[in-house]
């Protein structure tokens, strides 16, 4: 909201600086910036168009005659608004405006003796269409840039939080203005005398309008405002239209309150204030047709809907150059009506907004007196007839402040008396009491201030929070809880970093193509408002937002990508945090150095063991040491390079090597291998999840490791190769020899070969140990003999010999 | 006295002899020409039976002193020709220190969550602990019972995203975690709440997805003072001791009083600038004492409890820290861009 400093004024005694004004009003609550009206131009005069004739020799050029009152001055303008009578602007040679110095200029055969100028050349506004017309009653012949205050009055932009729609308007800010500094706010109050000859017929049929009044003005003079009206709503950003419309907008800036305009010959039959019937159509002044609903507010007469009530008006009743008689109607509407229609309309006006934000409800016929004495005055209308309907009566709430709320809130204590004075400076009429004060809270408050701790915050901010001395509370002992799940997290997050991988955040919506690519059913779960369809599907895995970083880092050429992420997988009834890695590329890029001196470059590229160790070695890291894995058959993974992890019988992820043909066709290298790592089930009900199949529930709920006495007798070793069929798993195999000997502590992988006729050989290097004594040769023959048999009896081996 | 003399000058003689050498064959052949078997020295000794019996003595005293000598003499000699040649083989295999390393570069970490950690660890430092929440949110925890009720114009501070699964939206701010926490367990409370929040808006300093940290702290004789102090302590910390620090009251409908809280513009130092839009301040985080509807939604009594609570969005705080100049940089992905980063 914009309004001038000049205009507070009239309300409120004040010569302040207005920066300073700005900064107070700041420190106390409404976020303002103050900025200059304009900047002086010199040689800048009021002149009125005496004739406007068309160019004879240049398109869309107009020849004008201007005069100052004495001297006449010839000026050639493309503005199709320019009009005899008017007053407008001239910049007379020696102007500089945006930066062009002003001289005659020949249009054709004609000299132009100067420009007349727009808002926009001005410095006003950003564009505009056509000149300023400053109306037919502005002084002629004197210095403009005084008489529009440029460069003299300042603009306060104010941003008003949702609280506080009493301070959407001059009247309201002045208010505010006058409390912080300790000033008197002024009142000027209207002479109006309204006939009653012609009373309207008005009934209101709805809950949701708590007060109405329509005035019956007749014969007034749709025209130009007046130089002085249209200067202030210049001022505030508003654009003049006409003088009845112009008003409703001034009153509407000054005080707050909403005003609509009826043209009365539109009307017929009665005014209804009612809801809507389903399916009504309405068209606004904003040129569109509206399907309205029950729980619409509609303003209406006997045939047709004229307005939508607290909102917009109709393009069926509204007030142009041939209206006669006017209906003027000041209302106040139930807030959370005028929101929901205008919400779900999407139609935002000055109306609406401060509807929405609360307008006061006592004040509203002083404001529509005020607009009926301008109407009178400058569009020679007369009040013939009045109509009230106030079935919502305001009655002022009373609230009690205890000085030792205030105490307990703020920390600080505020005495009662200066309580008092602060509540009344800001029009809260409010007594001392004995264990602090009671207000009586005025309709301009009557949805901010509703309890105790409204009042704190008044006396707080007029006081000055930032002023207060902070203290240093000690955090209670009794509320800490080790923050198990940020560690693990963190923990997760590091050893991924230490161990080479880059951390990635990407959003957690994606686009139905990627599930298509990689052959996937895309997820149920949608935002109905996306901004863009490529970010409206919650994704339910990690890895279709992998794969856009690897294509968005090979757009840069970077192609050696190892990446992880910790984020959420969404699902129907809960969302899972994952660990996601995607790798691509060299491991390491760097130098071997050998004895014999040579270095060459190597090309550590990244295979599935290498992410089945990373993976491995993660898992170990939280105390899972035996992990188990079993091929996985994922439709985006190559099913001979990928595998499902299992701990304790649990499915806590998957990894491997993205399938070849999905490789193709996402453009990405065939060298890509992806993962993810269950950490977290997260609950939508208050209750945790504590389902089995996720790390950091298994990572709880591990056993404390007990110490194991080291070995006291060395152990003794030996190398024994097996011939086993091609496909046969090693993994079986020194899994059953750890399996079917106690005494086979360690059991290492030390070489497998093909063999080449459907067979393999695998040699393994085994430790044997007993924990009571030293093994002998021969008992070591003999285990080992006894191990073999066993092995070829369950297994598909046979000894190498 | 011939002996002794021909001894003195052997031990001259191979004194001279011994320094020369520089390889170990030489050394050894040169140690049996003196000590072996056949060696001079021996043979001096040899002789010592044709010596009077009372020079034996002294002149075999002296005999084994020099053997003794050369003895240590050669062992040195063995030992320093053995350091030149390992020396010498050492050099030769010289590496180029200056090589590109093998082993795996450290990843970098992202500078959002580095971000975010690093002030959770300031929070967890002071005692407070860690709450968490789905970020598919009941409607009523975002807004209803942070008393932010449906067509109530402050709905429109924050654009919601709303999906297909009735009575949910992707939460808009961490706030909702207040509720959860508020509604399972009893006061003292004091958590903060780390996550990612969601609103439509994009533009360079807005995200549909950005992180945000939540604080809570509910508790008998918790005070906006109480607050203030939290803050500097924290705010300082973040950005320095010399921070200032301004509270400005505002409104957010689940505290009260609210204020927004300002720090001196970290670019320009307060001159104004264009990060600061010639203010000289910058817009940090939102804060304010638990709205008494709140702790009502949630059963907590309010003539006991008094609580603050505060939020800040992650994303404003590492741009400022680090000068990114647009939001959208922080979720590209660009590895040239994340692993800037890395050490901060």
């Amino acid at each position: 909201m914009k309004v001038p400093y000049s205009w507070i004024k009239e309300f409120v005694d004040i010569e302040e600086d207005p920066n300073i004004v700005a900064e107070r009003l700041n420190e106390t609550g409404l976020e303002t910036t103050v900025e200059k009206f304009g900047e002086y131009i010199p040689n800048l005069i009021t002149v009125r168009i005496t004739s406007v004739k068309k160019h004879p020799e240049k398109d869309k050029l107009f020849v004008c005659e201007a005069t100052d009152g004495q001297k006449t001055y010839q000026i050639i303008t493309g503005a199709d608004n320019v009009k005899e009578n008017q007053v407008v602007i001239l910049a007379k040679e020696g102007a500089v405006i945006k930066g062009q110095e002003i001289k005659p200029v020949k249009f054709g055969s004609f000299e132009s003796e100067g420009m007349f100028l727009s808002l926009e050349e001005l410095g006003l506004e950003d564009e505009s269409e056509g000149i300023l017309l400053l109306g037919e009653d502005a002084p002629i012949g004197v210095d403009a840039s005084k008489l529009l205050n440029l460069g003299e009055d300042y603009i306060f932009e104010v941003e008003i939080t949702p609280n506080r729609g009493d301070a959407l308007s001059v009247k309201g800010l002045a208010r505010e203005i006058a409390a912080i500094f300790n000033k008197k706010r002024k009142e000027i109050n209207p002479n109006v005398s309204i006939g009653k000859e012609k009373n309207p017929q008005i009934s209101v049929e709805t809950e949701k309008v708590n007060r109405y009044r329509g005035i019956v003005i007749e014969n007034v003079e749709v025209k130009d405002s007046p130089f002085e009206i249209k200067l202030k709503l210049i001022k505030s950003g508003q654009k003049p239209i006409n003088n009845v419309v112009d008003i409703t907008n001034y009153i509407l800036l000054q005080e707050g309150q909403p005003l609509h305009a009826f043209d009365l010959d539109k009307i017929e039959g009665q005014i209804h204030v009612r809801n809507a019937k389903e399916g009504e159509v309405f068209v606004a002044l904003d040129g569109n047709e509206y399907n309205l609903k029950e729980t619409d507010i509609v303003i209406a007469d006997d045939k047709k809907v004229l307005a939508l009530g607290g909102i917009i008006g109709g393009e069926n009743s509204k007030v142009d150059e041939n209206t006669k008689h006017v209906l003027l109607e000041a209302a106040h509407f139930e807030p959370s009506a005028i929101r929901k229609t205008a919400k779900r309309l999407g139609i935002n006006t000055e109306s609406s907004y401060r509807f929405e934000r609360g307008v006061d409800i006592e004040s509203l016929p002083l404001a529509q007196d005020k607009a009926v004495e301008l109407i009178e005055k400058i569009a020679s209308g007369k009040p013939v007839g009045e109509k009230e309907i106030y079935q919502n009566v305001y009655t002022p709430k009373t609230i009690k402040l205890r000085e030792k709320t205030t105490k307990r809130v703020l920390g600080e204590n505020i005495p009662k008396e200066e309580a008092c004075e602060i509540l009344n400076r800001l029009e809260i009429p409010t007594q001392e009491v004995e264990d602090g004060t009671v207000s009586q809270i005025p309709a301009f408050r009557a949805y901010d201030l509703q309890r105790e701790i409204d009042l704190v915050e008044e006396v707080g901010r007029l006081k000055g929070l930032n002023n207060l001395e902070e203290t240093y509370p000690a955090v209670p002992t009794l509320s800490y809880e080790k923050p198990e799940w940020y560690m693990f997290e963190q923990k997760t997050r590091q050893f991924f970093l230490d161990n080479g991988l880059n951390e990635v955040l990407t959003y957690t919506f994606v686009g139905e193509e990627i599930y298509n690519k990689l052959g996937l059913t895309p997820p149920n779960l949608r935002i109905v408002n996306y901004i863009l369809k490529s970010q409206s599907v919650m994704r339910d895995n990690l890895t279709v937002s992998l794969i856009d970083v690897l294509k968005e880092n090979l757009r840069h050429q970077t192609k050696d990508v190892a990446v992880f992420e910790i984020s959420s997988a969404f699902f129907d009834d809960l969302e899972e945090i994952r660990a996601g890695i995607l790798v691509s590329g060299k491991i390491i890029d760097g130098y071997r150095y050998t004895k014999e001196k040579t270095t060459f470059s190597t090309d550590l590229q990244w295979d599935f063991l290498k992410v089945k160790g990373l993976l491995l070695s993660y898992l170990a890291s939280l105390g899972f040491k035996d992990a188990e894995l079993q091929s996985a058959d994922l439709p985006f993974l190559n099913r001979y390079e990928s595998a499902d992890i299992f701990i304790d019988g649990k499915n806590v992820g998957f990894f491997g090597k993205v399938h070849p043909k999905k490789a193709e066709e996402l453009k990405i290298p065939k060298n890509t291998y992806v993962g993810e790592l269950k950490l977290k089930p997260v609950s939508r009900e208050l209750q945790p999840l504590e389902k089995e199949d996720y790390l950091f529930t298994l990572y709880k709920r591990r056993k404390t490791p007990a110490f194991q006495p080291l070995p006291k007798f060395p152990p003794v070793k030996r190398d024994l190769a097996f011939e086993v069929p091609e496909d046969f798993e090693v993994g079986k195999l020194i899994h059953e020899i750890k399996n079917s000997c106690k005494f086979a502590k360690k059991v290492k992988l030390f070489d497998v070969y093909y063999l080449g006729n459907g067979k393999k050989s695998v040699a393994v290097s085994v430790e044997f140990n007993a924990d009571d004594r030293n093994l002998s040769d021969e008992e070591v023959n003999s285990i080992v003999e006894e191990l073999i048999k066993e092995l070829e009896e369950r297994l598909d081996v046979k000894l190498r010999t | 006295m011939e002996l002794k003399k021909e001894l003195e000058a052997l031990k001259g003689d191979y004194e001279k002899k011994f320094e020369e050498i520089n390889n170990l064959q030489e050394l050894q052949k040169l140690k049996a020409e003196l000590l072996g078997k056949k060696g001079k020295i021996t043979q001096v000794l040899k002789n010592l039976k044709n010596v009077p019996p009372e020079e034996r003595k002294e002149i075999g005293k002296l005999a084994n002193q020099i053997k003794q000598f050369f003895e240590d003499l050669i062992k040195a000699k063995e030992q320093s020709i053995k350091d030149k040649l390992l020396e010498e083989e050492l050099k030769k295999s010289q590496i180029d220190i200056t090589l590109p390393p093998f082993w795996i570069e450290a990843g970098a970490p992202h500078v959002v969550k580095e971000t975010l950690k690093e002030i959770t660890d300031i929070f967890v430092t002071m005692g407070f602990s860690v709450a968490e929440g789905p970020e598919v949110e009941r409607e009523e925890y975002n807004f209803d019972m942070l008393n932010i009720p449906k067509d109530h114009p402050a709905r429109d501070m924050q654009d919601t995203f709303f999906i297909n699964k009735e009575g949910y939206v992707l939460r808009t701010h961490t706030s909702p975690v207040q509720i959860r926490t508020m509604l399972t367990k009893k006061p003292p409370i004091a958590i903060v709440a780390p996550g990612r929040v969601y609103r439509k808006d994009a533009d360079p300093t807005h995200s549909p997805m950005f992180h945000q940290i939540e604080g809570l702290f509910v508790d008998e004789n918790v005070t906006f003072k109480d607050l203030k102090g939290i803050l500097k302590k924290f705010l300082e910390t973040v950005f320095g001791e010399n921070i200032s620090i301004r509270l400005r009251p505002s409104y957010f409908p689940f505290t009260e009083p609210s204020v927004e809280v300002d720090i001196g513009c970290t670019v320009c130092g307060g001159e104004g600038c264009r990060v600061c839009k010639s203010t000289g301040w910058l817009e940090i985080l939102g804060a304010g004492m638990v709205d008494p509807n709140v702790f009502e939604a949630v059963g907590i009594d309010t003539e006991k409890y008094t609580g603050f609570a505060f939020g800040l969005g992650i994303e404003r705080i590492a741009m400022l820290k680090y000068r990114i100049p647009d939001i959208r940089l922080l979720f590209t992905n660009d590895l040239r861009f994340n692993t800037q980063f890395k050490g901060i």
